[in-house]
């Protein structure tokens, strides 16, 4: 039991992680392993400056608890400070995953899984060097801190990630395709999908052509406008951004129009999938928060700190990437709502244009940049030949102007490898997504 | 039956910068142990966080033999190489005081500055045996500080960044480097869009190519290098290693998760235009008949995988000066660029000054710089700039087209 101290706020977060790993390259096994860690985060604020300590033993927190206290200076009026003042005391305990956790899925069957898919891949003599990998995660989180909050949840994600090398003759393309849900059994099943990826990623090896560079009209797939809408949008309504300028409340004032009237851009943690935050790190309960509504700027992610600085209300986003960091603030799940056409619909208008299906990466700070890996031409409001694409740029608040056409169905997804990366936190988990979105122009290179 | 062991220790301590003012200390330390065996062409690892127990290491290292996953390869051979770099760079109870004294004088100098993110120093130490009596050891210590600069006023969440890192801390010599930076900043000039030479930290211009000196793929035929393993294929002036050498390195360890150990620890990729190595670990190495290049990382409980440290090019030119006399755009920040699979590459620079006669000019629009895989690495490749303008950097030159965003 936990002896937390008057005159100072004082949390702890533990972790207990469970984590698979299975890949073959070319038919070899590469890796089959679980890792199991226990690691614990510890905070202390004294009202002045945040004590922290990251540990792996588990067993003597009070220790360590009581060292940060040492370090600090007790201040009978912490209870007054703004940022404790807001803190939820929420006491909670959630299980999603009792049942059908993946720590009960023996390593055999996940890796006989695995062996299954793999022959597809190598069907097409065009594939040299094809990798399959399982990946899986169950985490059990303690979120305890000196107000008396006590949360304890679960987290889930597991997925399949597979890369074709592809070379014949002077061509070359390395095709990916991944497949992430928070269940073995949605694993299972996916020979056609597997079969029909490689077979456009081959097709895409035989007969892409470079794309011609220029301004163009652009239609973006549920994946990449999601990775757009993070990169563009999301980072910058992550409000740690507008502590150190007293004049940034003023230039990301709420009301302030940032995008085209048919754009709505949300976060939020309580969506199912790799951004799934019911609590955030410092044990804030998950919302629905509108980052822009109709084009017009609605709200800002928020942790204790920013939100006390400017005032505003918790959103549940204060997250560290594991016990070894701090929370800071970042997304969870962030897309774009749909809009009123469908697919046909949307790309009738563009007589030239690109369609950008699926993305290696995307980074955006006053300029986005979204490198994609499978990408198509548009002729006469029709699809036609695969294109190969460098990177796609723009000025985010130029292009959030230019979006003129939303299909009606949303698509949610989650990374399997990877994730979200702000200074020294990598690969954070989140969810993204949205419609198929029309861009009037973008810049193609 | 063939074993390893490695024991690896982090120590850090991290400040928070927010507004220029330090907000939060973070300590952390984490220790960690792995057992590899090899019995029978293939692999068996256990690992552990916490003081390592090897005696139950090597237990479930050889129960995960079972896996079967094949590793057939030999232990690195007799070798005692000690290399540690343990000097204190600032005492942890003079950190905060030092670091705010700093930032309070930097905020002086560079009042439109508004400054954020971090300031640590990491100490780190890595031992490495093996049955065939290798036995290394490297320790390290290195001061970081990473800032991130938004210009009051400009609404940006980022307009700028000031960093630096190294095995000592002079805030002299920083701050005056800081200055050039400021008064450049607020200079803002223009460019015509054609060709120029592009002076940048390695990473931002040849990242997007470290993909085509993968082993796995140079062999599968899915890289641009394909079959041109000791062939001339770029400029004499090109020297590109992978930098392991905790003198230009600071904290790097100078073996690798297998304990290779590479001449100078710098294990060559491209020397002299010629294509001398590729991405490998031990495995993939024999796999495909290639030298093995002695990078090769590891998790604590993992088989070995590829690995690169940092781009280390030989210097051609003693400054920015000599390197290139006249205009050039010397890139502050290139993110998010890439390559098409027939090496067209092209990435926005989201930060960038003007720089005549090795002296920043003038602040210069966003841009858009591309060329090719080849021609950068060729005929376009200028050459490199160590320890200039401030110790620790190391800048290529590349004449590239440039335009405005």
């Amino acid at each position: 039991m936990i002896q937390f101290r008057e005159g100072y706020y004082a949390d702890i977060r533990t972790e207990d992680r469970s984590h698979t790993v299975i890949s073959y390259k070319a038919g070899i096994l590469e890796e089959m392993k679980t890792r199991v860690e226990r690691q614990a985060f510890l905070r202390v604020y004294d009202g002045k400056l945040w004590y922290y300590a990251s540990v792996t033993d588990i067993d003597h927190l009070q220790e360590t608890l009581d060292g940060l206290y040492a370090a600090a200076t007790e201040n009978p009026q912490i209870l007054e400070d703004p940022v404790v003042r807001r803190f939820e005391r929420n006491r909670d305990a959630v299980s999603s995953f009792d049942g059908c956790s993946v720590r009960d899925v023996p390593l055999k069957e996940k890796q006989a899984l695995l062996l299954s898919y793999l022959p597809l891949l190598s069907e097409d003599p065009c594939v040299t060097m094809p990798t399959g990998t399982y990946l899986d995660r169950n985490s059990r989180f303690s979120f305890q801190s000196s107000l008396g909050a006590d949360i304890r949840y679960d987290y889930q994600t597991c997925g399949l990630a597979f890369s074709c090398s592809m070379a014949e003759g002077e061509k070359k393309f390395n095709g990916d395709w991944q497949k992430g849900g928070t269940r073995f059994d949605e694993m299972k099943g996916l020979e056609a999908e597997i079969r029909a990826a490689v077979a456009e990623r081959t097709a895409f090896l035989r007969n892409s052509v470079p794309a011609e560079t220029g301004k163009f009209p652009v239609v973006l797939s549920p994946e990449a406008a999601g990775v757009f809408a993070h990169e563009s949008f999301g980072h910058k309504s992550e409000s740690d951004f507008m502590l150190s300028d007293e004049t940034m409340k003023n230039e990301w004032e709420i009301g302030k129009a940032v995008g085209s009237p048919i754009l709505s851009i949300i976060d939020c943690g309580s969506v199912p999938g790799s951004g799934f935050v019911p609590y955030d790190d410092e044990g804030t309960r998950a919302r629905k928060n509108y980052l822009i509504k109709n084009g017009v700027l609605a709200g800002r992610l928020h942790s204790a700190q920013t939100a006390a600085a400017l005032d505003e209300g918790l959103t549940g986003n204060a997250r560290a990437i594991d016990c070894t960091f701090e929370p800071i603030v970042r997304m969870t799940t962030t897309y774009i709502e749909g809009g009123d056409l469908d697919f046909d619909q949307l790309i009738a208008p563009v007589e030239k244009g690109y369609f950008i299906k699926t993305i290696r990466h995307g980074s955006g700070l006053s300029t986005f940049t979204i490198a994609p890996s499978l990408a198509y031409e548009i002729v006469g409001g029709k699809l036609g030949r695969p294109v190969q694409i460098s990177v796609l740029t723009g000025s985010v608040f130029e292009t959030l102007g230019l979006i003129d056409g939303l299909t009606k169905d949303v698509q949610l997804l989650s990374f399997v490898e990877g994730g979200c990366g702000k200074m020294e936190q990598m690969n954070l988990p989140v969810g993204f997504g949205g419609p198929f979105v029309r861009v009037s122009s973008m810049n193609i290179q | 039956m063939e074993k390893e062991f490695i024991k690896e220790t982090e120590r850090s301590v991290t400040l928070n910068v927010t507004a220029g003012k330090i907000d939060s200390f973070r300590e952390l330390e984490k220790t960690t142990g792995t057992v590899r065996v090899y019995d029978n062409g293939c692999i068996g690892v256990a690992g552990c966080l916490g003081e390592p127990d090897e005696k139950e290491l090597t237990a479930r290292a050889e129960e995960a033999l079972a896996f079967g996953i094949p590793y057939p390869c030999g232990m690195e051979g007799p070798l005692a190489l000690e290399d540690l770099r343990e000097k204190e760079i600032i005492p942890i109870p003079e950190f905060i005081p030092t670091m705010q004294s700093f930032l309070d004088r930097l905020g002086e100098m560079c009042p439109k500055f508004a400054l954020t993110n971090k300031i640590s120093l990491t100490y780190n130490r890595s031992e490495y045996r093996n049955g065939a009596g290798r036995r290394l050891v490297s320790s390290g210590r290195a001061f970081n500080l990473e800032l991130v600069v938004q210009n009051r006023g400009s609404g940006n969440l980022f307009d700028t960044f000031l960093g630096w890192s190294g095995d000592h801390f002079d805030a002299e010599t920083l701050l005056a480097y800081f200055k050039k930076q400021y008064d450049a900043f607020y200079n803002p000039v223009d460019l015509e869009p054609g060709r120029y030479p592009v002076i940048a930290a390695a990473p931002d211009l040849f990242g997007a190519f470290l993909q085509h000196f993968v082993g796995d793929l140079y062999a599968a035929g899915a890289s641009l290098l394909s079959g041109k393993f000791g062939q001339k294929v770029f400029s004499d002036k090109l020297t590109l290693r992978d930098d392991m050498n905790p003198a230009t390195a600071p904290g790097v360890c100078f073996f690798d998760a297998e304990g290779c150990v590479a001449p100078d620890f710098r294990p060559t990729l491209i020397e002299n235009g010629v294509l001398k190595g590729l991405l490998t670990t031990k495995k993939t190495a024999g796999q495909y008949g290639l030298p093995n290049l002695g990078t090769a990382s590891a998790a604590y409980d993992g088989v070995p995988g590829l690995g690169f440290h940092g781009l280390y090019l030989e210097p051609t030119a003693r400054s920015l000066k000599e390197l290139v006399p006249g205009k050039a755009v010397f890139v502050v920040m290139a993110s998010g660029g890439d390559v098409t699979p027939e090496g067209h590459f092209a990435t926005p620079v989201q930060m960038a000054y003007l720089m005549e006669g090795g002296q920043l000019v003038g602040r210069l629009p966003e841009l858009s710089v591309s060329g090719h895989f080849y021609d950068m690495l060729g005929k376009d490749f200028m050459g490199c700039v160590h320890d200039d303008p401030i110790e620790g950097s190391k800048l290529c030159g590349i004449e590239m087209n440039v335009e405005k965003v």
